[in-house]
């Protein structure tokens, strides 16, 4: 999801600790949900190409031609079997951007975007805590806590999560938290984050 | 640059997509052969040969196959040889489809045929002939028109030692002791086995040659694909010699009073 | 009755299981040698792990058929690598060569799960794990195969001490010594072969170590032989290449297999 002064992109992890977050360039990162070799290989192949294109024009690739490289190519095996729900996100001549892009074809740009099983249960919390203004720390929060109610709610999602903001300068990794431990103790000494844990605490009422 | 993987390697075809302007799965092809449209690959096997069993002894390795080659429950063909000698410390058993074994005779015989040729003093053993074999039945499988057989190579390395292995229409790979194919997998190897893994020394030619003749017997008894009439092959160190067809002696009396053995009398 | 194609199928499965460990400067990566298919036992002794080079081994799991075959391919990969560029491929660069390699197959994949395991340039021990179509993470430990659901938690509880409190007023260890890696891989295999049909006969354990590091103890173990290698995969590397090897330094790792009987039944 993309911000008025950035964007943030978490992610959990899936076979345990595969990295869900790809990180493409200095300023360009993209998700993996689906099949883990598609996402890895042709995001690392998209970096590739994003390289030439600054070799060959002397500037940064845009977010939406590197994300609409990436449509147009997942397009031409239409049929035969990839699977791809990806977020290509980072920032360009024209500020934050975000786009999302499926192996169906489909390409959407957006502010806000949650891809995967546990997506349903990252929306509800995304889009109650969600508006144009917020700023970086509570960003980053809202991220943190909206995949871990995806990890905390659906089956395939969870173990840990990691946390990007994506800025002017380029990507910024800002940490890797278990989703157990945010349940209990939380995210621990974070900016923006609550004293005390996302659910048990919140439970028993001890804060 | 076509980058795309599945062209890796791959010279990019000026004649119909001079740009890679098509996405991948519609990239049109010439068209190469005229009936290509009617080339059926993936049969399945229709006469068949049963089981091959082997094992290695003291002198080196024998194998076993009976003569018979089935057209279904039909027992078609009852003077098969399903043991092939290539070159001179090799020899090969065939099980599964009859008529591709006999395309794979075909290639072994002119691959030697070729080798000598060359009269480089250069001889191909087992572990050439196993390579050699596993290469053709993987690349067949990968074509999705696989060579139905399952097959087992026995011989002399040119160490000495002796070498048993086993190729099928996977291009499944693995050496052995003891092997036995297809029924032979749960009748035979077994008792191959238990010979072997018993015996503190290695086997005699006569203890082999006996277990063998016990392993077909059983076969004989269990296997309603098999045939009283197989052909023992051993590779030793003064060369391949194939046997003349031996029947095994079977006793069949014990199932008159067995209801549902022999004759049913109620 | 409706007409049934039946159609070939071109893959099987078997069995065995596969494990590797990274410490902080050696790498164990270990297998069992049993070959199987369904409940046939085809043979006790078919090996699973291959040396690449001097710093790399790679254990591969799964159909044997399309295993070995990607093996070779490798190896041949490598070879043309040493060929070309005078010295052996660094082991992230193989990582990344069997993630091109196995997603050139993505629409016929080779059925098969890859470990790799060695000495990174840095002198770490590393780990690298495989799906069949190529994605791939570095790790500490991995295992793969018919028992990786016996193994792994295992592994997860014993490398990562998941589930387990730390001792007061103490940490973890990050790394543990080769010794007790060592006894890990060998109990979880006869923890695998006596839960697991598939799993038995024989264990292949290969340890590389980073080149400062000392093999007096290791040498000592039974069972254990030291693999005289070249970089060059072929083992039989021409004297010049060897020469110029050790020239440009890039010698000093040292491999050695240990071999255990497993349980047969």
């Amino acid at each position: 999801m993309s911000l008025s002064n950035g964007a943030i992109l978490p992610a959990t992890l899936a076979s345990g600790t595969v990295k869900k977050v790809i990180e493409i360039n200095k300023f360009l990162l993209g998700t993996m949900a689906g099949g883990a070799a598609d996402c890895q290989y042709w995001e690392t192949y998209l970096g590739i190409q994003c390289r030439l294109h600054e070799l060959r024009n002397r500037e940064r690739i845009s977010v939406a031609a590197a994300s609409k490289y990436l449509s147009n190519l997942v397009y031409s095996y239409k049929g035969m079997g990839l699977s791809m729900g990806t977020m290509i996100c980072g920032w360009d001549k024209t500020g934050p951007a975000l786009f999302y892009v499926d192996s169906d074809g489909t390409r959407l740009k957006g502010d806000l975007f949650s891809v995967g099983s546990g997506s349903t249960f990252a929306y509800g919390v995304l889009d109650q805590g969600y508006h144009w203004d917020l700023s970086d720390e509570d960003a980053q929060e809202l991220g943190r806590r909206s995949i871990y109610a995806a990890g905390h709610r659906d089956a395939f999602s969870g173990n840990t999560i990691n946390l990007y903001h994506v800025r002017e300068a380029g990507w910024e990794f800002i940490g890797n938290y278990d989703v157990t431990k945010m349940h209990y103790d939380g995210p621990g000494d974070v900016p923006g984050a609550p004293v005390g844990g996302y659910g048990y605490d919140v439970r028993i009422k001890t804060v | 640059m076509d980058h795309h993987p599945t062209n890796w390697g791959r010279p990019r075809d000026d004649r119909v997509d001079p740009y890679g302007t098509f996405p991948i799965h519609a990239r049109p092809r010439p068209k190469e052969d005229a009936f290509g449209d009617a080339v059926k690959h993936t049969q399945q096997p229709i006469v068949t040969g049963s089981s091959v069993i082997g094992l290695k002894y003291k002198d080196g390795v024998m194998l076993a196959a009976d003569n018979l080659a089935s057209y279904g429950s039909l027992a078609r063909y009852k003077d098969v040889q399903r043991l092939h000698p290539v070159g001179t410390s090799t020899i090969l058993g065939a099980g599964g489809d009859m008529s591709d074994f006999q395309y794979i005779q075909h290639t072994l015989d002119s691959l030697i045929i070729e080798e000598f040729t060359y009269d480089d003093g250069n001889k191909l053993g087992p572990t050439e002939i196993y390579q050699y074999l596993s290469r053709i039945m993987y690349n067949r499988r990968s074509k999705m028109n696989p060579l139905w057989n399952s097959l087992v190579v026995g011989g002399i390395k040119s160490d000495g030692e002796s070498f048993l292995g086993y190729v099928d229409l996977l291009g499944t790979t693995y050496q052995s002791p003891t092997i036995a194919t297809g029924f032979g997998s749960y009748i035979a190897q077994p008792l191959l086995r238990n010979a072997v893994d018993e015996h503190p020394e290695p086997l005699t030619e006569e203890e082999a040659l006996s277990i063998i003749q016990k392993c077909m017997k059983t076969l004989f008894y269990r296997d309603a694909r098999s045939l009283n009439k197989y052909q023992v092959a051993k590779v030793t160190a003064e060369g391949v010699t194939i046997s003349d067809p031996i029947e095994a002696p079977t006793v069949w009396g014990f199932a008159e009073g067995i209801r549902g053995y022999g004759a049913q009398t109620q | 009755m409706p007409h049934q194609e039946r159609r070939f199928n071109p893959y099987t499965e078997n069995g065995g299981t596969i494990l590797a460990i990274a410490g902080e400067d050696f790498t164990v990566i270990a297998g069992d040698t049993r070959q199987s298919e369904g409940y046939n036992i085809q043979t006790r002794y078919a090996p699973k792990v291959f040396r690449l080079t001097d710093k790399a081994v790679l254990a591969v799991n799964g159909f044997a058929a399309d295993g070995n075959m990607f093996v070779q391919k490798v190896q041949q990969r490598l070879e043309w690598y040493a060929h070309a560029h005078n010295k052996p491929m660094p082991l992230k660069a193989i990582a990344r060569l069997i993630q091109t390699m196995l997603y050139a197959k993505r629409f016929f994949p080779y059925y098969v799960y890859n470990i790799l395991g060695g000495i990174e340039e840095d002198g770490s021990g590393a780990v690298y794990s495989f799906d069949p179509v190529g994605s791939y993470e570095r790790e500490a430990c991995r295992a793969a195969g018919a028992a990786q659901s016996l193994v792994q938690p295992f592994l997860d509880n014993q490398i990562y001490f998941k589930n387990q409190l730390p001792p007061p007023g103490g940490a973890h260890p990050r790394h543990l010594p080769l010794n007790d890696v060592l006894s890990l891989v060998i109990d979880s295999f006869t923890g695998a072969t006596e839960r697991h049909i598939e799993v038995g006969d024989g264990l292949e354990i290969y340890i590389v170590l980073a080149p400062n590091k000392s093999s007096v103890e290791l040498e000592r173990l039974p069972g254990v032989k030291r693999i005289q290698g070249t970089f060059d995969i072929a083992g039989d590397a021409s004297p010049d290449v060897t020469a110029a090897a050790a020239a440009v330094g890039v010698t000093g790792e040292k491999m050695f297999v240990m071999r255990r009987e497993l349980k047969k039944d």
